[in-house]
């Protein structure tokens, strides 16, 4: 199988953003971090620790070079519900845009292994990668186009659920979205979802977990309520590992935990074996 | 002016007082109406997988002269009660069950009622163990390929992903005291604020009530309640959503399955797109 070569920087043209900021120590292990070596191994530590990627990133991991051709990047956020506190929702949305983000989820077209996707990738430093109208509205549009074109799609989550500051018009997105995966179902598409690190709430109760695939990646916190909620609920005293990507696979609820270095050439050999 | 006809009169009620009205104890549940439009009610248990969730009621009764499939949130009356129906909290298996006989009314072409009344999903460990997330968003999905009519009530509280996953439906309406959110306000206030005890101002944010959903276009008719709320008297309550409810269903009856199923999906498409919102909402895509 011949892979095209992974793109070395994770930096999409165009982009304000810096490269993605890192602690200076691994969250995992504590070893001081080597950037350039990380770099290199897709952001993973040496001792397994995954950081977590930004959009931007993710579709430079996932995309063959250059052939990335963004959607409805145009589609911008609005504050319908007019939401002031704590902090005016349009200020926080039109800081978020300055900053060179552009809503928690971007999507696309581009090759994987010289193969043509449909490729959606959650952002978490968007309001927490909250499901919004905008970001339900490009993964609608995209699943479409996938089940109408036959191409497949592939989805990255990193997502609190839905954004609180949209009300119940964020809520309406599971279904919207929902109701765009049974397209991609009923056409015979492929659809492989990639949970990782946080994907909760909203998210997670629709398309991320509706995957004909669903791939987490090592120690991602996968779930439908998170566990500060689940404690001050329950009083409950929850195990280590509670919700991990593991937790999901020995619960049935994954097909499989893959560490980001194997994640490009398993997609590329799913892309080979469903046409 | 509604889509549908009547708005009900403007309320004196501030947002946390319709809250407070719409978790009432006193308030009717699924059952009080089930009961009352349907006497002959069979309850049908079970999801055929591994268990009962007592937090949804579902079964069939004669409706208007025709065989119906009624869902339901149920919480308790008593203390017992409460504990036993988890305060109307479903688990993964309420939903399970919900489309199995979901399936059972496509099979025999009864047309299904839904009644939401949740404060959410349970948020518990053993609800992430046996996969709550997994079981909202298949039932979801599922709905949109029902090949009956849905009609869903919001009776009281429509709280979340635990709501929704009742609330996919060709018409939704809401009684006028009821809730229906993204989460409901101690949620709210817990995310946004990291403080639960916010909740009075994150339900001011929330625009929550259904006078709120209606400008929105997200549900299609407000049913008026009793002056008093519908607990003063559950018959008047139970008299104006059965004419709501049966008045939507009598549209939906008639229509060709591929016009209902393409509908449904339009429906919650476009239902962001605010073309129904009054104008303070958009349009704006």
């Amino acid at each position: 199988m011949a892979l095209a070569k992974p793109a070395a920087e994770l930096r999409i043209a165009g982009s304000k953003l810096p490269v993605i900021p890192l602690p200076t120590n691994c969250p995992g292990c504590g070893v001081a971090l080597d950037v350039e070596s990380l770099r290199k191994h897709n952001y993973v530590c040496d001792c397994g620790h995954h950081f977590r990627l930004g959009a931007d990133a993710w579709i430079a991991l996932i995309a063959d070079r250059g052939s990335w051709k963004e959607r409805w990047g145009d589609v911008r956020s609005h504050d319908l519900l007019n939401w002031k506190v704590p902090k005016p929702y349009q200020e926080v949305v039109e800081q978020l845009l300055e900053d060179g983000l552009n809503e928690a989820v971007r999507t696309g077209t581009c090759t994987l292994a010289g193969r043509p996707i449909w490729l959606a990738a959650f952002d978490f430093r968007f309001v927490g990668g909250t499901l919004s109208i905008v970001a339900g509205e490009r993964l609608a549009r995209g699943m479409e186009q996938a089940a109408s074109s036959g191409i497949p799609y592939v989805l990255i989550s990193a997502s609190g659920g839905a954004r609180m500051q949209e009300g119940v018009l964020a809520l309406m997105q599971l279904a919207k979205v929902n109701a765009a995966v049974g397209r991609l179902h009923s056409a015979g598409v492929p659809y492989f979802s990639v949970l990782t690190d946080p994907t909760f709430g909203g998210t997670a109760a629709s398309l991320a977990l509706l995957g004909d695939i669903n791939i987490a990646e090592p120690g991602a916190a996968i779930g439908f309520t998170g566990p500060r909620v689940i404690k001050q609920a329950t009083y409950a005293d929850l195990p280590p590992g509670f919700q991990s990507a593991e937790f999901q696979l020995a619960h049935g609820q994954v097909d499989l935990v893959l560490p980001r270095t194997e994640l490009r050439h398993l997609l590329a050999h799913l892309l080979e074996m469903y046409p | 002016m509604t889509r549908h006809g009547r708005k009900p009169d403007e309320s004196t009620l501030s947002v946390w007082q319709v809250v407070e009205l719409a978790r009432h104890p006193e308030r009717p549940y699924s059952l009080d109406y089930i009961r009352r439009l349907a006497p002959d009610f069979i309850e049908l248990h079970g999801d055929r997988l591994s268990a009962d969730d007592p937090a949804l009621v579902g079964g069939v009764g004669t409706w208007h002269g025709r065989t119906t499939m009624f869902l339901g949130h149920q919480k308790g009356r008593t203390l017992k009660e409460r504990v036993a129906r988890n305060w109307g909290m479903m688990h993964p298996e309420g939903y399970r069950k919900a489309i199995r006989l979901a399936h059972h009314a496509a099979k025999f072409h009864f047309p299904i009622v839904s009644m939401i009344d949740t404060p959410g999903a349970y948020p518990g460990a053993g609800a992430e163990e046996r996969g709550i997330a997994a079981a909202i968003a298949a039932a979801i999905m599922e709905w949109f390929r029902i090949p009956v009519p849905i009609v869903a009530a919001v009776i009281g509280e429509g709280g979340s992903g635990g709501a929704l996953g009742m609330g996919v439906a060709d018409r939704v309406i809401m009684l006028e005291n009821s809730i229906y959110s993204v989460a409901s306000p101690e949620a709210a206030a817990s995310i946004v604020w990291r403080d639960n005890t916010r909740k009075v101002e994150a339900a001011e944010q929330l625009q929550l009530t259904s006078r709120d959903l209606l400008a929105m276009g997200v549900v299609e008719e407000v049913v008026p309640e009793p002056k008093g709320s519908a607990r003063i008297d559950y018959d008047v309550a139970a008299a104006a959503l059965d004419e709501s409810l049966h008045r939507h269903m009598q549209a939906l009856l008639t229509q060709p399955t591929e016009d209902l199923l393409q509908h449904r999906y339009e429906r919650f498409r476009y239902i962001d797109s605010l073309i129904h919102a009054e104008p303070q909402f958009g349009p704006k895509i």
